[in-house]
């Protein structure tokens, strides 16, 4: 049981991950209308806005780099839990941006999940 | 209550007890609460406390630089901290992330 927490984590990690730096609003697939995102502070529900936010990012190309990845059943809603640490790149920077995230998984009834809950953190 | 200031409430009592009494948490935690920390995975509120009071410091002083909450849907509130640990003796303060999901019972 836990083995598979930890396998949909991951595969869940890299597949948001690709996403993100290849086809960024095809992200819309993994929120809801009751996701919610922090993205360094600013606080934004449902997947209009969050696509929006994350399509309106200033920079065109971005290579996430996964450090490490965390999950834990949540028991009360069914969902997962996933932790990540990482670095981001962007095109021109000399230096990476350190940065973690943190992810509730919430199931669908077709067996998917998607993501209810994201907040995201630049490490300085 | 507005929950970012139940959430902070929350961080600031956690982290003046892990740094005052680490003993003190016991009573934060239950029977299915689990921790995973530095990638070990612990379950249970005894399992965790020996974890935390049996740490390789005596003392610490955590400072929150950043506090987000968001809530987890049945009741529950994730919050997610980043900040740095001072340890005695060390010259640079370690950086860390902690996320948690707590439930008001």
């Amino acid at each position: 049981m836990e083995e598979q927490i930890d396998s949909v984590g991951k595969a869940f990690v890299d597949h948001y991950y690709h996403l993100f730096d290849n086809d960024r609003a095809a992200m819309s697939s993994l929120y809801q209308p009751t996701s919610m995102l922090t993205f360094e502070g600013q606080k934004l529900q449902g997947v209009e806005d969050i696509i929006t936010k994350l399509t309106q990012l200033p920079f065109d190309q971005c290579r996430h780099v996964i450090s490490t990845v965390d999950s834990q059943p949540a028991s009360v809603t069914g969902g997962i839990v996933v932790f990540v640490s990482g670095s981001l790149q962007l095109p021109g920077e000399n230096h990476p941006l350190q940065f973690s995230q943190m992810f509730h998984l919430s199931p669908t009834p077709q067996g998917n999940f998607f993501v209810l809950n994201d907040i995201f953190r630049l490490n300085y | 209550m507005d929950p970012d200031a139940v959430a902070k409430a929350f961080v600031e009592h956690y982290y003046t007890t892990f740094d005052a009494n680490r003993a003190g948490l016991a009573n934060l935690y239950q029977d299915g609460s689990m921790l995973t920390f530095e990638g070990q995975k612990i379950q249970g509120s005894q399992s965790i406390v020996a974890k935390l009071t049996s740490l390789p410091f005596q003392q610490c002083q955590h400072s929150i630089t950043t506090v987000d909450c968001q809530p987890s849907g049945a009741g529950g509130m994730l919050v997610f901290v980043s900040g740095t640990l001072q340890l005695a003796g060390e010259q640079h303060a370690l950086k860390f992330s902690q996320r948690t999901e707590f439930f008001i019972s």
